[in-house]
């Protein structure tokens, strides 16, 4: 799957530059597939494959922020690209505040439209890495029990055994127990090591404040 | 003097007076052969008189006979004139009987002198005193002459002739006349008649008395003659009266004429003539003593008028009586006026023209004035048309950008495509038409805005419905896009042409559209809706509705939204709704808004169809 080479989606009701730019692409070595509209992009995309979308931001029925608003919620947010015919201002401040890669028009120099799709993809192809690496920090959490939860969170405020064993109202024998065994699962080396990997899990995000940088 | 030298002088002298009258009178007036006549009889009359006095005071039979034997001159005369008086007087009378009167007469007249002493005596051979009137006169005894029967006879033929005349009168209806001229002159003819022949036959001894009776006959007829002349007067008075009163009108007549600043031209096709009014001439550049024909007040006429005012003019000749148009005229100094004229053809009996009347008058302020408000208008609208661009010049920009972009994006590829070693010319060619198609595209739009934004003033022409909403919402569809807004155009098949300027009313259709769009703002997502109706209402107009689903409008602004300056948007003018009325109104329509029962406004025109469409 992450082999799979990645595709650039174009979403426009505007056929005849959909055909033209699609040419462009493909002369560019892109895979592309175009759409006439967000909704016919939403119904027959693959539910995982690497690529980019490039949008035109005025659509009829549903437009390119609304694509956009979908796709983010969507579990395989591709990153997206809109392309306008005549940009305003209201809608690209939206569009960007909303993680847009760019916003363009229709007829921006050619190597600013490539550079724009390579970046998306490449920051796809990032995403995508890191979304798989916290997929899979996130199934070794999984395996920790609710107890270890407890005790973790608290490892990774820096407390001590015998504070957590205060707080949690245990034996301080109990807690070295639950400490080895979160190492063990979480296959970590030492509690610098452990605060990195829970920061990048996105675990207690209410702490991420507080957390040394690691 | 005498009872009889008195009454005799007084009977000359007055027949004398008459006759002097009524000669002045002919004299004045040669068709007046009646006063001629009876000028004559009078004149006759008097003589006779003198004669009659002669006898009567006679010394000596011989004296006697001379006396009567001159007295028939008169009494031709008198006859004669008698005659011809009934025949001109009464203009009745048998012509042969009056010939008879004459010609008898005559002959006694022409015997008088040949036959005997006179007509009536062979001979006189003494005189008789005897008593008239207190004194003494002479008549005559003799031998009667035997001849004295052929005057008698054409005093009878006279009394015969004017009875048959008196009849016609009487017949005529004119029973006055018949009975106070024929009936009076009749009367005092056979009392005469009679007289003489009882005397001249020496059957009664009175002296001859005619002048009397014919006294009598000449003042009945200077009665009548001199009521007819009063009647003449009174008449001539009152026409004199009626002409100070058309006169009257007259002045009135031109004094409004001048008030108006009107010109006046006659035209009489019988004489061929033409009369005109200083201020027509003035109207038109020519001098007060130019003489004018057609030729020359057509040259006045623009040339660009001159054929539509000959047909105009034709027309009226031919039967049609009436014309009326505003045309321009060239004056010699080059100015060029506008002038209002309104005509009218009169006909004789036989139906061909007689009289042209018209007038004319200056209108170049007034048309100066509809000028001026029409380029305001013009310019109004146009400022409308700019306006409503600048609200659409963002889609606009996507519209053309749409196309551009197609284009610039085919160019690289076609580079790219060309940069191949063995390129792929099929799809070269695909690129080809591609970009073709987005440049007309492209350029359509261009044109459409350019349509929008140039000045011009009211075209009208035949208008098809269907492409004049396409036309439209291709302008606003990226707008409606942007807004998500749904366009629903629904144009009934077979809808004629409309009359009218398709960029003006483009506008008034854009406009509804944009308002309609503009209403539902604040509406939701689900239903923003704009629609766009067009359908024949009657045979000869179209409607075009524009309905929204927004709100409707408040009914306390639905009197004021058609006034300038109302508006309830925060960047509005106001003048959207008021400019595109004034366009409607200019081509015969109406525009109007209502709200939809439930929902929404609703905003309809209509505009009449393109009369060629009609008479198919």
């Amino acid at each position: 799957m992450r082999d799979a080479a990645p595709i650039v989606y174009v979403v426009d009701d505007d056929g005849s530059f959909l055909a033209a730019i699609s040419r462009l692409l493909r002369a560019n070595g892109f895979s592309v597939r175009t759409y006439s509209s967000a909704h016919e992009f939403l119904a027959q995309r693959e539910a995982d494959t690497p690529g980019c979308v490039l949008a035109d931001l005025r659509m009829p029925e549903m437009n390119g922020l609304d694509l956009q608003t979908a796709l983010v919620q969507s579990p395989n947010p591709l990153p997206i690209l809109f392309l306008t015919g005549h940009g305003d201002i209201p809608s690209s401040v939206r569009a960007m505040r909303d993680g847009a890669e760019d916003f363009l028009e229709k007829r921006a120099p050619k190597e600013i439209l490539l550079d724009a799709v390579k970046r998306a993809l490449s920051r796809d192809s990032r995403e995508r890495s890191a979304r798989e690496r916290q997929r899979e920090l996130r199934s070794r959490f999984d395996t920790l029990t609710e107890r270890e939860l407890e005790v973790l969170s608290h490892v990774v405020r820096g407390q001590l055994n015998k504070q957590i064993a205060g707080d949690l109202g245990l034996h301080e024998r109990t807690v070295k127990l639950h400490r080895t065994a979160i190492t063990t699962k979480l296959k970590v080396q030492s509690v610098a090591e452990l605060t990195r990997l829970t920061q990048e899990a996105g675990m207690f995000p209410e702490l991420v404040q507080t957390l040394p940088k690691g | 003097m005498s009872l009889v030298t008195i009454i005799w002088s007084m009977i000359a002298s007055a027949c004398l007076t008459l006759a002097a009258i009524s000669f002045l009178t002919w004299g004045r007036n040669r068709e007046a052969w009646a006063n001629l006549f009876f000028s004559l009889l009078a004149g006759g009359t008097a003589a006779f008189a003198f004669c009659e006095l002669g006898m009567m005071r006679a010394r000596t039979p011989a004296e006697f006979g001379t006396v009567l034997k001159w007295g028939h001159v008169p009494t031709w005369l008198i006859l004669v004139s008698l005659v011809g008086f009934a025949r001109f007087y009464l203009k009745a009378g048998r012509t042969w009987l009056a010939w008879l009167v004459c010609g008898l007469r005559t002959l006694a007249l022409v015997l008088n002198f040949l036959v005997g002493q006179n007509l009536n005596y062979r001979e006189i051979t003494g005189l008789r005193h005897i008593s008239f009137l207190g004194e003494s006169v002479q008549i005559a005894e003799g031998v009667p002459n035997p001849w004295m029967l052929v005057g008698q006879m054409s005093l009878l033929a006279l009394v015969v002739f004017l009875m048959d005349a008196s009849v016609t009168v009487w017949r005529r209806g004119d029973r006055h006349r018949a009975l106070a001229v024929g009936g009076g002159a009749m009367f005092f003819m056979f009392f005469s008649t009679v007289q003489s022949v009882f005397v001249f036959w020496g059957i009664i001894r009175i002296p001859i008395t005619a002048s009397l009776s014919f006294m009598c006959l000449v003042l009945v007829m200077g009665y009548e003659l001199s009521s007819d002349t009063l009647r003449a007067s009174e008449l001539a008075r009152r026409l004199q009266k009626s002409e100070a009163g058309l006169h009257e009108i007259e002045e009135r007549m031109r004094l409004a004429v001048e008030a108006a600043d009107f010109g006046v031209l006659i035209r009489d096709f019988t004489r061929n003539e033409m009369w005109a009014s200083d201020r027509w001439r003035a109207l038109l550049g020519f001098s007060e003593t130019e003489r004018l024909d057609l030729q020359k007040i057509f040259e006045r006429i623009h040339p660009e008028d001159r054929e539509a005012v000959h047909l105009m003019v034709e027309r009226a000749r031919s039967g049609y009586g009436v014309y009326d148009a505003d045309l321009r005229v060239v004056l010699p100094s080059g100015e060029v006026r506008w002038v209002a004229t309104r005509g009218r053809v009169e006909f004789d009996g036989a139906g061909k023209p007689a009289f042209a009347r018209s007038v004319a008058h200056d209108i170049s302020r007034q048309k100066k004035a509809e000028d001026e408000t029409q380029n305001l208008q013009r310019e109004l609208a146009h400022a409308g048309r700019v306006s409503m661009m600048g609200q659409l010049a963002s889609s606009l920009a996507h519209e053309i950008n749409q196309p551009l972009g197609a284009i610039l994006r085919n160019a690289e590829a076609a580079e790219l495509f060309m940069q191949d070693k063995s390129p792929d010319l099929d799809e070269v060619r695909a690129i080809l038409a591609d970009i073709r198609k987005d440049d007309q595209r492209a350029g359509n739009v261009i044109d459409r805005m350019r349509g929008m934004l140039k000045r011009r003033s009211l075209d009208k022409r035949p208008v098809d419905v269907g492409e004049l909403v396409r036309e439209v919402a291709a302008l606003v569809r990226s707008d409606a896009a942007a807004r998500h807004i749904t366009l629903e155009l629904t144009v009934a098949e077979h809808l004629p042409a409309v009359l009218g300027d398709p960029v003006h009313l483009q506008q008034v259709l854009l406009n509804l559209i944009v308002n309609g769009m503009d209403a539902l703002n604040g509406a939701t997502r689900g239903d923003r809706r704009v629609w766009v109706t067009a359908a024949l209402d009657g045979p000869k107009i179209v409607e075009i509705a524009v309905r929204d689903s927004g709100p409707g409008i408040p009914a306390d602004q639905l009197t004021h939204i058609f006034d300038p300056f109302f508006t309830t948007k925060p960047e509005g003018m106001g003048m959207g709704l008021p400019i595109s009325r004034s366009i409607i109104e200019a081509h015969n329509g109406r525009l109007w808004a209502e709200n939809r029962t439930g929902e929404g406004a609703s905003f309809r025109f209509t505009l009449p169809i393109a009369e060629q469409e009609f008479a198919k």
